[in-house]
């Protein structure tokens, strides 16, 4: 497979997984980078498609100048409202785009074998982080692309089912913040660096998994 | 008359399994038409198609497909009829529509708007994949396509959509559009 056919394939259905899907991005980091931007973008497709359009037809007649511009200036207070409310609180958009990429990448979760220590700093290493889990089995571990850098996506096996783990080094969050949505619960921590999202569909132990990685991960330089 | 009499009756199982999945076509025929009164239409008619044709679902499990594929067969057949008097998009993106302060999140915000901008021809194989869960086969089978059409389809649809959320778009793909 070559990376126009990655890519055809990859743009046409996001979650498609095949053995020469698979091979191709596994050696080409531009189609493992745009396979995980159109992940999260399908997420979003989805969000956006989940209630009607909010649009009705309109029958009157157009509306004179001033009401055009009482309409403009109206959108522009209401889209301002929206980008106070979204810039008010970052964290929340954050955690959204958090579980849109988990389940973007719905296979994370089905994993059971244990990753070897070398596959697991293979995800970390790109985003300079080192972790040295004693007690918790790792079964998925990628480097992943979101807002703009690779972060390390893991998932970790707790008494309670599976949670993933994201270390997001250049997101910063003011205090520790729990989320429910789409049937998973979370909590972003801060971090040395940045924050760290643990995630679960079952609850249980998130936040002692999110303290044991705020003493586990150790920051390096970034790589360039 | 003869419509009601017609119609899905809700104390039969099928015809509740049909009510049940009134929501989800609503929504599809919405996204189709861009228009609530066209949609609310379009699933009217097409339950009482299915309604008449009942006998022909041997499998209640596939339901929901065969429903939403009757209401794309309906929404094509209004488009060819009435496709002068479809909504005009430049009217309906006038109208107060305005971002909704519980939906914080503006890539979703504008992605509803490029949405309802995309073509027919790439908005339709986008819902009927995403909404629908149709595979690219089963996609290619309803528009009576060839499956890479179907796949260039996708792939232009999203990439559209990669722009609207600020990011690069990628490079075009060579591929086939045409009908199989």
């Amino acid at each position: 497979m070559n990376c126009d056919e990655a890519r055809l394939l990859v743009g046409a259905e996001p979650t498609a997984t095949t053995p020469a899907l698979e091979e191709h991005v596994q050696g080409c980091a531009a189609c493992a980078r745009f396979r995980a931007e159109m992940r999260t973008l399908d997420a979003n497709i989805l969000r956006a498609l989940q209630h009607p359009p909010d649009v009705a037809r309109a029958h009157a007649p157009r509306p004179a100048a001033w009401r055009q511009w009482a309409l403009a200036a109206s959108l522009l207070l209401a889209t301002l409202a929206v980008l106070g409310v979204w810039v008010l609180r970052p964290s929340d958009t954050l955690a959204r785009e958090v579980v849109a990429h988990v389940q973007a990448e719905p296979e994370s979760w089905l994993a059971t074998q244990e990753l070897s220590a070398g596959g697991i700093d293979a995800a970390l290493r790109r985003s300079g982080i080192e972790l040295s889990l004693t007690s918790d089995k790792v079964t998925y571990a990628q480097s992943c692309w979101f807002r703009g850098h690779y972060v390390p996506h893991l998932v970790v096996q707790t008494a309670r089912g599976p949670a993933t783990v994201m270390i997001l080094r250049h997101e910063k969050v003011r205090e520790r913040r729990s989320f429910h949505e789409a049937g998973m619960s979370g909590v972003l921590v801060p971090a040395d660096e940045g924050s760290i999202a643990v995630l679960g569909r079952e609850g249980g132990r998130l936040d002692a998994l999110a303290g044991q990685m705020q003493k586990e991960i150790r920051w390096l330089p970034e790589p360039h | 008359m003869s419509e009601r009499l017609s119609a899905p009756d809700s104390r039969e199982p099928i015809g509740r399994l049909f009510e049940s999945l009134r929501p989800d076509l609503l929504r599809f025929a919405h996204w189709l038409a861009r228009d609530r009164s066209l949609a609310e239409d379009i699933v009217q008619e097409s339950l009482l198609r299915a309604w008449r044709s009942r006998e022909a679902l041997q499998d209640p499990r596939a339901a929901r497909a065969w429903l939403l594929t009757i209401v794309r067969r309906e929404h094509a057949r209004l488009y060819e009829r009435k496709r002068l008097e479809l909504v005009s998009l430049d009217e309906v993106l006038e109208t107060p529509a305005g971002p909704r302060l519980a939906e914080p999140d503006a890539d979703v915000f504008a992605l509803r708007h490029a949405i309802m901008r995309l073509p027919i021809e790439y908005r339709e194989p986008l819902l009927l994949q995403v909404l629908g869960g149709f595979t690219t086969e089963e996609i290619a089978r309803e528009l009576s396509l060839s499956s890479t059409a179907v796949l260039t389809r996708l792939f232009r649809a999203r990439n559209k959509l990669r722009v609207i959320c600020g990011m690069t778009p990628a490079p075009d793909v060579p591929g086939s559009e045409g009908a199989r």
